[in-house]
């Protein structure tokens, strides 16, 4: 599939734009984005062929002098542009109250480039119409797996991006894909329970071919969870699977190594750079080149080029993750980091694919190791606090773990909470397999979404769950 | 563009019906650092989606895809051809779109009373002034002004547009104590300026933060009643109501029904749950939703029973039930726990939390609590680091609601409920 054609035809635009608003300001950038989203759905009773969630096309300017940053968002770039930059600089007006409230920051460099990005997509070879048929024939399959099933919905949610930055000096485009295909089971067996399974990629037959092995997997959760029972609250020995880990690493130490949190003392992290923040057992990373995932981008919404950064090795924080604004507050080197939930929206430093990486345990030796305990697999949600190290992570479902082994006791849902430098520093043993997940979103506080991927190995960790 | 969209819905082969949603928001925003002006940013954006209808054989299709300002004549009646095909693909049941007439609403609100820019100062001023302690300080402000002109228009009649002002300060409280630093997270959403009430908010905030500071793990396992407020009681409700959506219980993924009782053996306040479209002060009222069917208000929930349901016009022609509109807002009665029958007793009340976690299919309610309060008598402790936990059952079936009500996000009720059987962990 090729770049978007739209914002081809909107260069020349905005290298005008540029050169205009450039009267007016030392640095000023375009960022042109068209993204296309479908969701193709089906279930027991009804079926959808709809835009998907991420889909927007428009552009974002961005104006600097040295102090405050200016931003301003539109649907298109054509037209006279002496008139259009009146209309952005009138909008920005900043009222008399606030004019000597500014930041002051060293003006932005803009180095010279000109490059294309593109990554292999296969979305052109498959119609609606297949994707359609494919997400109806295996929520029949899951229907038809057991009588208790209720309801069964097959999602398939492809996304392609465009993107296009233009500078004075600069003139960068890229295109990369990824799709989630999702199924859910809802199924009855005394209670209602769901449960969920997915495959990803950037291409479309990869994800379809990995998909059928996980529907007996579904079923097989969904009977299982109809016979969790709630935990019993307390601190306990636990196995997370990549998953869970991918969770921690995100709320625990992600969101706390945002550098925007840094320049708004927002962030413990800040003052541990260089301090053991973890167990020595510990190796953490993010970046949009570290992993192939939802969020591997080749140059963030600021026109930076995707970084592979090492955040902890051997239990030390050695970095944080951040954007052009916040780098430029802090004076330090943007990361690669700055994302817009879309062109309508602010950019911050935000996460991208954030990981753990793998040690040199046996996951079987792991569990051998625990008398009593669980294993916690798949996220449901998380919440950060980067400013006072707490936690919170809900895993779906955990198995008990007794003398060694795991059991068939299921518990559901499951809430890990506590001091992330206690969880961090409690990891005793890190599993040799090793996954990046890449299904997720991310807010920052309670909006911004943006996809994610995170994961990891299997950890051996002491945590409260409740 | 409306018409230039329209007139391609009317003439292209195969439409049996539309529906356009236009949404065109100008903001203007102030991103603050500490005090200090980081960024400011203004958008004038539209987003417009059309659906397409088809009618094949007994069943519906439709295809919904954005039509954005930059597209032409041509582009965009090939997507429409190309919704055309899509839509035959799909198989729903018929139903008919709603023919409702016509409605142009202005803004119930004062948020353009004066320019955007002069406003957003001005809020950022009233946040500012509850920050004036030598501990306590804001170390991030940002504020935001929207106005969005919401339109639906259909192939049935339908054509209704509603202009909504709205605000939301995201502001982040914090309190210094030596080397230690605390925060809390505050997101305020409001459609009238009271610079007042903005200040005093964030004050409020400010208080809790100093408290969180000071705040303490319990020494040993605390045995007491638990109080929630508004923020949870609000997600609560609309979890609850959530269940009885007309799509929820087409599709059977309800995990209850109308005459199902929510409180068995009851020994508390009963649960009455009405939803409703607009709510004065609510930033999510609305008079119509995306059909633009008008919202009708309605009870989902009474006396600890499920009674009604609601939702879209759709999965309400599907069970052959009225349509309500997807009901935004949730207004839950008032109970009978008094401020002195609650100081009675020792409590442990919940002032900040991660996020209240709720499993009605696990029936579970739960979560990381970064502040509350022990309270006996006239004394309050402020703790952190615990977690509550409960069975969801259990904890309806004792609820205590309060006598004095709050407005909060899309929610009207009682400012606090008394459970006994939640666990703090």
């Amino acid at each position: 599939m090729p770049f978007s054609e739209f914002l081809n035809s909107r260069r020349q635009d905005c290298k005008d734009l540029v050169a205009e608003l450039s009267k007016s300001y030392s640095y000023v950038s375009i960022l042109g984005s068209d993204v296309r989203s479908t969701a193709v759905r089906a279930n027991r009773s009804t079926s959808a062929i709809g835009e998907g969630s991420m889909s927007e096309c428009g552009f974002v300017i961005t104006l600097h002098n040295g102090r405050s940053f200016f931003e301003y968002s539109l649907d298109d770039v054509q037209g006279d542009k002496k008139a259009l930059a009146e209309t952005i600089l009138s909008a920005l007006k900043v009222d008399a109250s606030l004019e000597d409230r500014s930041i002051e920051v060293a003006k932005i460099r803009d180095e010279a480039m000109v490059k294309s990005f593109a990554r292999d997509c296969d979305f052109d070879r498959y119609t609606d119409e297949d994707l359609l048929d494919f997400a109806k024939k295996y929520k029949d399959e899951i229907l038809a797996a057991d009588e208790k099933m209720l309801n069964a919905t097959v999602a398939i949610l492809p996304f392609t991006v465009s993107k296009l930055f233009v500078t004075k000096n600069r003139e960068l485009d890229q295109f990369y894909s990824w799709v989630n295909i999702l199924a859910m089971a809802v199924y009855r067996d005394g209670k209602i329970v769901s449960a969920r399974e997915g495959t990803y990629s950037n291409l479309m037959s990869e994800a379809m071919e990995q998909f059928p092995a996980k529907i007996p997997l579904l079923v097989e959760k969904a009977k299982k969870l109809a016979t969790a029972k709630p935990i019993v609250p307390g601190v306990y020995d636990v196995i997370t699977d990549p998953s869970i880990s991918g969770l921690i690493a995100h709320e625990a130490f992600g969101h706390g190594v945002e550098m925007d949190q840094f320049v708004k003392d927002r962030a413990l992290a800040k003052q541990y750079v260089g301090d053991y923040v973890a167990s020595p057992l510990c190796n953490m990373k993010d970046g949009a080149a570290s992993a192939l995932s939802t969020a591997s981008y080749f140059f963030d919404d600021h026109g930076v080029l995707a970084h592979d950064t090492q955040i902890i090795k051997d239990g030390i924080l050695v970095s944080g993750i951040s954007d052009l604004v916040s780098a430029s507050e802090l004076g330090t080197e943007p990361t690669g980091n700055g994302r817009r939930q879309s062109y309508k929206r602010k950019a911050y430093s935000r996460m991208t694919n954030t990981f753990f990486e793998a040690g040199n345990d046996k996951l079987e030796d792991m569990i051998a190791s625990i008398k009593h305990g669980y294993m916690l697999f798949e996220t449901n949600n998380g919440m950060e606090d980067p400013k006072n190290w707490q936690i919170q992570c809900t895993a779906e479902y955990g198995i008990e773990i007794v003398d060694g082994k795991l059991t068939d006791n299921y518990v559901s849902p499951v809430v890990m909470s506590g001091s992330v430098p206690e969880l961090l520093k409690s990891i005793s043993m890190v599993s040799d397999e090793f996954k990046v997940i890449g299904s997720g979103s991310c807010g920052k506080g309670y909006k911004e979404w943006v996809r994610v991927s995170d994961g990891g190995p299997a950890l051996k960790v002491k945590v409260k769950l409740a | 563009m409306t018409e230039r969209i329209l007139n391609i819905l009317k003439t292209t082969p195969g439409v049996s019906d539309y529906r356009l949603n236009t949404v065109v928001t100008k903001s203007y925003e102030l991103f603050f650092v500490h005090k200090k002006l980081e960024t400011v940013r203004a958008t004038d954006t539209a987003s417009r989606n059309v659906t397409v209808y088809v009618k094949h054989g007994d069943f519906m299709g439709d295809y919904t895809f954005p039509v954005y300002v930059s597209q032409t004549d041509t582009e965009i009646a090939d997507k429409v051809a190309d919704a055309v095909k899509k839509a035959q693909l799909i198989d729903n049941p018929y139903y008919d779109l709603p023919a409702e007439g016509t409605l142009s609403a202005a803004a119930d609100s004062n948020l353009e009373s004066m320019p955007a820019e002069e406003l957003g100062a001005k809020i950022a001023d009233a946040a500012f002034a509850a920050s004036c302690y030598a501990n306590g300080s804001i170390n991030a402000l940002e504020v935001f002004l929207y106005r969005d002109e919401v339109s639906v228009i259909n192939s049935r009649g339908t054509e209704k547009s509603e202009v909504r002002l709205h605000a939301m300060i995201e502001a982040i409280p914090t309190w210094n104590n030596g080397d230690e630093s605390v925060e809390i997270y505050e997101d305020h959403r409001f459609t009238e300026f009271d610079a007042a009430a903005i200040t005093e908010e964030i004050d409020r905030k400010m208080q809790e933060v100093r408290d969180r500071c000071f705040a303490k793990a319990p020494n040993e396992k605390l045995t007491c009643p638990v109080v929630l407020n508004a923020p949870e009681l609000a997600y609560l409700a609309m979890d609850l109501a959530g269940e009885l959506n007309y799509a929820s219980v087409y599709n059977k993924t309800n995990a209850f029904a109308k005459g199902d009782s929510l409180q068995k053996n009851p020994t508390g306040d009963l649960l009455n749950i009405t939803l409703r479209g607009r709510m004065k002060g609510s930033v999510r009222s609305a008079l119509f939703d995306a059909d633009g069917t008008a919202m009708t208000d309605t009870t989902v929930i009474e006396k600890g029973s499920a009674v009604g349901y609601y939702g879209a016009s759709r999965f309400a022609q599907y069970l052959q039930l009225p349509p309500t509109g997807n009901l935004p807002c949730a207004e839950v009665n008032v109970g009978t726990l008094t401020a002195e029958e609650l100081k009675a007793q020792p409590y442990f009340e919940c002032i900040s939390m991660s996020g209240l976690q709720l499993d009605i299919y696990n029936d579970y309610i739960g979560g990381e609590v970064r502040l509350a309060y022990y309270v006996d008598g006239d004394n309050k402790t402020p703790v952190t680091g615990i977690s509550i936990s409960g069975k969801l059952s259990d904890c309806l079936s004792e609820i205590r609601l309060s006598s004095t009500e709050t407005v909060y996000g899309g929610y009207k009720g009682p400012d606090k409920a008394l459970f006994t059987k939640i666990e703090i962990v």
